[in-house]
């Protein structure tokens, strides 16, 4: 039983209530997901306020760090949007560091106690990836008006099929919360349960073919579980990043439409 | 005020750039994060046109064509995403090799 629960890959995954609360009839009890987003937000938060208290003129490792970081979503924001995409430094500064740290704190595992990822659940993604989307229309709408609408009306194809290519451009417009949210959860929660299946099979063989099993498990599966951890530490620094700069090419969209 | 944080920006990348960083990142970024996105805009339009398909269906009782065109409408929208990705990937790349070239 218990080595039947120390391989479950899912139970990573379940929510735990830490407290019940109850506002106005919704249920927004404290969960273990809950702990590790405000974990994860206060880490920021405490690390930049630590890193930058004192600034140097010669940045020392913490503050250079801070910087590195501050200048790569900046980076990508003026790559992607050139001038215009000042004002949106700090949201796309917001959602990047928050799914990477997210992602990140996913990953560690102490004894006794493991991490959760948030990011792993829908619910969490999906909220970010609506948000997104709803802001860059409502963006869209407010910067250029009845204009907007050109985002579905690509130029220089002739009328005879464009009605066509309008509603692919509208089933594209439309998939686009989606694929941003289904992406970053099924790939957290694709990548932790690959990770929990291969160290799952360090116990099964182990149990099952005892010292010719330890042997198998130091030589053939160890080496693979620290591959798939590394390519996690990856992916999840990948997925905060493709996040970030999808936020980017839809807030250029949306402040340029009909390109 | 804000003109004068500009000029003050603009002056200071203009120096930096002047320093000369040899090795600059394409916008597109690691070729990885570009194959997550192709695959995941994939599947996400073939969702889209099922879910709206059947809400279609749903609403005017019209089961199972609305399901079907806008499923079909998916895939379409689906394969388009990512040839229209594969086409930008490939101007940047022949873009960045022009201008390795010339320079």
């Amino acid at each position: 039983m218990m080595a039947h629960i120390a391989t479950d890959p899912m139970h990573q995954f379940k929510i735990v209530r830490l407290f019940d609360l109850n506002i106005g009839g919704v249920d927004v009890s404290f969960t273990n997901s809950s702990l590790f987003m405000v974990i994860g937000v206060l880490g920021i938060i405490v690390f930049f306020a630590w890193a930058l208290s004192r600034p140097k003129t010669v940045p020392d490792r913490k503050q250079s760090l801070a910087e590195i970081w501050y200048g790569f979503v900046a980076g990508i924001v003026r790559d992607v949007n050139h001038e215009d995409g000042k004002p949106f430094v700090p949201l796309v500064f917001t959602i990047f560091s928050f799914i990477f740290v997210a992602n990140v704190l996913g990953m560690f595992s102490v004894p006794g106690a493991n991490t959760f990822t948030s990011t792993s659940h829908i619910v969490v993604t999906g909220t970010m990836a609506v948000f997104t989307f709803l802001l860059v229309v409502a963006i869209g709408i407010w910067k250029n008006g009845f204009k907007f609408l050109k985002v579905f009306v690509p130029s220089g194809v002739p009328w005879y099929i464009l009605w066509f290519v309008v509603i692919i451009e509208v089933f594209s417009f439309l998939s686009r919360p989606l694929s941003l949210g289904m992406r970053l959860f099924a790939n957290m929660l694709g990548g932790h349960v690959a990770l929990k299946v291969f160290a799952g099979f360090i116990p099964q063989l182990v149990i099952g073919l005892g010292l010719v099993g330890v042997g198998m498990a130091a030589f053939l599966v160890m080496p693979l579980v620290i591959g798939v951890t590394a390519l996690e530490l990856l992916v999840a620094f990948l997925q905060a990043y493709v996040f970030a700069i999808l936020t980017c090419v839809y807030l250029n969209d949306s402040l340029h439409p009909g390109h | 005020m804000g003109d004068d944080l500009n000029e003050r920006i603009a002056k200071a990348q203009a120096e930096l750039d002047a320093q000369a960083r040899p090795s600059k990142k394409a916008a597109e970024g690691p070729g990885m994060s570009l194959g997550f996105r192709m695959a995941a805009d994939f599947v996400a339009a073939v969702i889209v046109g099922a879910v709206l398909g059947f809400g279609i269906d749903t609403l005017v009782h019209t089961s199972p064509w609305g399901l079907v065109v806008c499923l079909i409408l998916g895939f379409i929208t689906g394969v388009w995403n990512i040839v229209r990705a594969a086409n930008a990937a490939s101007a940047a790349a022949q873009k960045d090799k022009g201008k390795d070239t010339g320079a």
